[in-house]
């Protein structure tokens, strides 16, 4: 029996001696440390929750090396501290050390012995959650996809993120669509397309602006100066750059001031504005702003249409929308379901009715969709359409902590088991 | 001789108070009407002699999306409005609530000079103008019936403000309102209020012979059968439905405005669905007679005359069978045609909906015998309207009798009680090993008082998982639903971990720090239960929101996570115990058991921060697995759930700490204390920060003793390093000398 354990440790100190240099990494007051700045960083990143919204604290201080705190103007003394400003240890740089800190943990201090297995069970799943969390953070798509009762739709939006789309509607029965993400927006500078019969530069670009129309005396300042053709000079509206709000009721008008060329002449400067809830609001805000939901360009016979809007993601298959439901508790505002019932046309013709409720989302090629918000009087849906290809991983992690801790726990079960039935014994 | 005298004593008064403990947990007293053993009972018989109560708080209503006995109504109103489950009469006597109840539905004249309405704050008082030393807190209707307008208008304009910004009088005439918006309804719920036609749209001669009139009419159905005899004569000649027939159309505009609008004053449903209905709905009479409105009133002005009067003539003209689907396809298919709408209404209201309700009369019968004090009237017509109900409103109602006995019993309100006595009996135990002189008997005294400590957790314990058993029976959930059976659930899982350990190691401090959270919880959630911002019905037991509607999820994680709280709130809590022992200690410089002691409770809360670890890790991994099911993340840093995972975190860095050396006995203990201020932040702290998916109300009122608990865990853990701090001054003044 006294072999056994001699084994294991004559492992681990082999282990110590070749990777003597990572010791001082796997110190358990590092652990301790880096911990102890986790809880920082996760209070004070869901105070900050109040103040920039969940997505805004989320960009600031989990998805970022550190993040920089302000001491609430509300809290005591909050009028002499408010204007310090405090750095606080990031996401990326915690969870960064820490999984470097484990690595190191269970190469030179983890026993790997049965007794301890559970242990390195538990480590690894708790490794696994913060891979996938990175990772998760790194490739996670969200976007939303409207649909009116009876019509169906195969194409996503973002929540975050306009693109400036180019449509020619002249053949009836095709539309052709180029669009500019909002990366070459920001990048500004001259695009051209095979697909386009002009150039495009793009002059000044905010994610969120105020506007406001201008007597026609007056000469609008600002990004929209220069601008000579479309909407926002008939309509003559001045834009006030804003930053991104973050908050989940954050209505972000992001806007776009561009020129279009042909070879090298100016065909004119136009300026878009996208409408958070969708540019067919223009019409009903000011019905001479309704045109900002499509801006006709006419170029060489053909018709095209410019609009800024949220980036689009088609899909190779499309979900039409047959009804909703949306019920009380009687006598109560109280919900209990939001239910839409939908067919999805696949690819080859295939179809399938599907209900798409609370706690019961639609999977489909990747996606999922959920039940997000709903209109009972307008008869129209709106799910919220996640890609997330590492969806799979905290699954796996959660099995090996359950292992691991189950493991754990029955191995003092039993020794407690052993001892009891041993003290019984002797007592006896 | 003496010794064994002394312990003798002491064990006759331990057997006393264990009888004393059960007689408390099973047999009904001054403030808990049943008995354990009224479970188990019939229903009380009554006689002909005295109106039976008892049996007319058992008839079953449909409030707040649940059917339940209007006993339950009674207490949960009073309860909004009183902070307790009583009235106070003119003597200064309490009044039971179903007696309450009775009085406002049937004689609201005695219910108003009742004191129903609670008023603390000054400000408000001086709305009212009374003073809280002069004329106490409770007021009647009577009382406060001058003001109203006046209350009225100042909650008007608080509510126009926002939430953040409004202060605590804003907070307490807001309140006030909706308490008297809630006393006006329920007084409404079986009668209409009074006819007040516009002359200016209304031919008053036409309608009066119509009215409710107290000398020539029986009772108020009369007014009822007359409505209907019109719309039955227009359902049998649809043609009569056409414009300028003002001798019919005139009226039974009139009608159908002023019945469904009675449906916006009434609190409750008293109609079980009809025979053989499906889906089930309850009704309120305004209901029963017209339907609802399908849109705001305010919808009306928009409807086209010409259109709609068509449109309802066709409707009543169709058959029988077929005009049911055209209704509901007109609701799914029109729902932007306020015409349509309204048309499709009154069809329902001059067509399907026949006759008078047997139960509406029913009601009628109960209110003459109730003023006319005639017992036995009274009590027949209970009987009746209790048969026709348990015929028509199937499966619904099986719990009725069971949540009658329940309220009763007030299991909480018990256990309360009962973990105050087992602190006090354990600190005693405490103090009597102290100061009793050695081999005085005193290890067998001590000893005495803990176990009967410990035999009275058990029977408390009952009393206490009978509660949450019997609210999973009424509600068919899992035990926690909501923040109040959070703490319910909490305060348990604590209590039952105590009793646990206690019985392996007979100290009585866990007897005395479960008993200690077993009745901090418990006061927790009673005032949760009264936070009427929180829980505006004043029914603990309120209906789930869509996207906690899942058993298996709510078994789960919520179950789990609420069992890493507790865990994590005893395991601070031994850590307050070792505090205050070991400061007892120092200051009687005794040394005997110190080291024992020590080890013990350090390893009871190594122990018990292992279960908070698993527990609290386990439950937010299940946590993100449901977020990923219903939302497609599994963790969107969301205020609740980072609670949690700090939660987590720092059971992590406690056993941590102990790992590596770091912590030892004082150091863990003062961790341990630390967790009590994580798990409050994460438990309470959050929801007050009013973002995020777990929010569940605006909880301002708590904020005060949250800080004073979180304060207090401070000092503690402060207290915890007084000696060190001292001995270190003290070595340091030493040393020069």
């Amino acid at each position: 029996m006294p072999e056994k354990p001699k084994k294991s440790i004559s492992s681990l100190s082999e282990r110590r001696k070749r990777f003597a240099w990572l010791i001082p990494f796997a110190n358990l007051r590092i652990t301790l440390t880096l911990l102890s700045f986790s809880m920082i960083l996760i209070f004070v990143a869901t105070l900050e929750q109040v103040r920039i919204g969940i997505r805004g604290a989320q960009a600031e201080f989990f998805e970022s090396m550190y993040g920089i705190w302000y001491y609430p103007t509300q809290f005591w003394g909050g009028e002499y501290f408010d204007s310090i400003p405090i750095p606080i240890p990031g996401g990326y740089l915690l969870g960064g050390l820490l999984i470097l800190n484990l690595l190191a943990a269970f190469i030179t201090r983890f026993q790997w012995t049965g007794k301890k297995m559970g242990i390195q069970f538990i480590h690894l799943g708790i490794i696994m959650l913060l891979v996938g969390q990175l990772a998760t953070q790194a490739m996670q798509e969200e976007s939303r996809m409207q649909i009116n009762k009876g019509e169906s739709k195969n194409y996503l939006e973002r929540f975050h993120g306009v693109e400036l789309a180019f449509i020619d509607v002249t053949d009836a029965q095709t539309e052709r669509v180029v669009a500019l993400p909002e990366a070459l927006l920001e990048q500004g500078g001259l695009h051209y397309s095979e697909d386009l019969p002009f150039k495009v530069r793009v002059l000044d670009f905010g994610p969120n602006c105020e506007f406001n129309s201008l007597p026609p005396a007056s000469k609008a300042k600002g990004p929209t100066e220069g601008v000579n053709r479309g909407v926002i000079q008939s309509a003559n509206l001045e834009i006030r750059p804003k930053p991104e709000d973050f908050s989940s009721e954050g209505m972000n008008f992001g806007y776009v001031v561009f020129e279009l060329l042909e070879g090298a002449e100016s065909l004119g400067t136009w300026a878009a504005i996208s409408h958070p809830a969708g540019n067919h609001w223009w019409a009903q805000i000011n019905p001479k702003m309704g045109d900002l939901a499509f801006q006709p360009i006419r170029m060489n016979g053909r018709l095209w249409g410019a609009t800024l809007r949220p980036e689009r993601e088609y899909l190779p298959y499309s979900i039409e929308l047959l009804g909703i439901a949306n019920e009380f508790y009687q006598g109560t505002d109280i919900p209990f379901n939001f239910e839409s019932e939908i067919v999805l046309n696949m690819e080859k013709n295939e179809s399938r009715r599907a209900l798409v409720y609370m706690n019961t989302p639609l999977r489909h090629e990747g996606k999922t969709f959920y039940q997000y918000q709903m209109n009972k009087s307008a008869d129209y849906t709106v799910f919220q359409v996640v890609r997330n290809p590492s969806w799979l991983v905290p699954y796996i992690a959660c099995i090996l902590v359950s292992i691991g801790l189950l493991w754990q726990f029955s191995f003092h079960l039993v020794r407690f088991l052993n001892k009891n039935s041993g003290a019984n014994r002797a007592a006896a | 001789m003496n010794k064994k005298k002394k312990s003798n004593r002491l064990r006759i008064l331990s057997w006393l108070l264990v009888i004393c403990g059960l007689y408390f947990v099973f047999f009904p007293n001054k403030y808990t009407s049943s008995s354990f053993f009224d479970f188990f009972k019939g229903e009380p018989v009554g006689t002909d002699e005295s109106i039976n109560l008892d049996a007319f708080s058992r008839i079953p209503v449909l409030r707040g999306g649940r059917v339940k006995p209007i006993d339950s109504v009674a207490r949960n109103t009073l309860l909004v409005l009183r902070n307790k489950r009583t009235a106070i009469d003119s003597n200064g006597s309490d009044v039971p609530a179903v007696k309450w109840l009775a009085d406002l539905l049937f004689a609201p004249e005695r219910a108003d000079s009742l004191k129903t309405f609670l008023i603390d704050h000054d400000q408000v008082l001086g709305l009212i103008g009374k003073k809280l030393a002069k004329d106490g807190k409770y007021f009647s209707y009577l009382d406060l019936e001058p003001f109203v307008e006046e209350i009225e208008k100042s909650a008007q304009e608080a509510g126009r403000l926002e939430r953040e910004n409004r202060n605590y009088f804003h907070q307490n005439i807001i309140e006030l309102y909706h308490g008297l918006v809630l006393y006006r309804n329920l007084k409404t719920t079986l009668t209409p209020p009074p006819h007040a036609p516009s002359s200016a749209v209304h031919d008053h001669s036409r309608l009066s012979p119509l009215f409710y009139n107290s000398e020539t009419d029986g009772a108020r159905s009369d007014e009822y059968q007359r409505f209907r005899n019109l719309t039955s004569d227009l359902a049998n000649n649809p043609e009569k439905v056409r414009m300028g027939n003002n001798e019919a159309m005139g009226p039974l505009m009139y009608f159908i405005d002023y019945y469904a609008r009675y449906n916006l004053y009434a609190e409750f449903f008293p109609l079980p669905p009809e025979m053989g209905e499906s889906g089930g709905k309850w009704r309120k009479i305004g209901e029963s007679l017209v339907g609802t409105e399908p849109l705001d009133s305010k919808e009306k002005a928009k409807i086209e005359p010409a259109r709609f009067i068509s449109t309802v003539q066709a409707l009543v003209a169709s058959p029988d069978e077929e005009l049911p689907n055209q209704i509901k396809s007109i609701r799914q298919n029109l729902k932007m045609d306020p015409t349509a709408l309204f048309a499709a209404q009154y069809a329902e209201a001059i067509k399907l909906r026949k006759g008078v309700d047997p139960i509406i009369e029913n009601y009628e019968q109960l209110e003459s015998a109730y003023r006319a004090g005639d017992a036995q009237t009274f009590n027949e017509t209970v009987q009746n309207i209790r048969e026709e109900i348990n015929q028509r409103a199937g499966a619904e109602i099986s719990t009725i009798a069971f949540e009658k006995t329940y309220n009763g019993y007030e299991p909480f309100y018990r256990s309360s009680i009962g973990y105050l006595w087992i602190f006090l009996i354990a600190c005693a135990s405490w103090l009597i090993s102290v100061y009793l002189k050695p081999g005085d008997g005193q290890s067998g005294a001590a000893r005495t008082l803990l176990n009967c400590a410990y035999l009275l957790t058990g029977l408390v314990l009952i009393a206490h998982t009978f509660g949450l058993a019997g609210r999973m029976y009424i509600e068919g959930r899992p035990p926690v639903t909501n923040l109040y059976s959070s703490a319910l659930f909490i305060s348990w899982g604590a209590v039952v971990l105590c009793f646990l350990t206690e019985k392996f190691l007979r100290l009585g401090i866990a007897s005395a720090m479960g008993s200690l959270i077993g009745f901090g919880g418990l006061v927790v959630a009673h005032n949760l239960s009264i936070d009427s911002s929180l829980n505006p019905s004043g029914d603990t037991m309120e209906m789930m929101r869509a996207v906690l509607d899942s058993n298996f999820w709510l078994a789960t994680h919520v179950v789990t996570i609420t069992i890493g709280y507790s865990t994590t709130f005893l395991a601070g809590f031994l850590g307050i115990a070792y505090v205050f022992s070991m400061l007892f200690r120092k200051l009687t410089r005794s040394k005997k058991k110190g080291k024992d002691l020590d080890r013990t409770l350090v390893s009871m809360i190594f122990g018990i921060t292992c279960f908070s670890l698993f527990f609290s890790l386990v439950g937010t991994v299940l946590g993100g697995i449901w977020a990923d099911q219903s939302w497609g993340r599994f963790w969107g840093w969301d205020a609740k759930e980072n609670g949690a995972l700090l939660i987590v975190i720092w059971n992590a860095i406690i056993l941590h700490a102990r790992w590596a050396g770091i912590a030892k006995v004082r150091g863990l203990s003062a961790l341990a204390i630390f967790g009590n201020v994580v798990t409050a932040w994460s438990y309470f702290g959050t929801n007050m920060l009013g973002v995020g998916l777990h929010s569940y109300g605006f909880m301002d009122k708590a904020f005060v003793p949250l800080m004073a608990f979180i304060g207090s865990q401070v000092a503690i853990i402060g207290l915890a390093y007084l000696p060190a701090f001292f001995s270190l001054l003290f070595k340091k003044s030493s040393k020069p000398a």
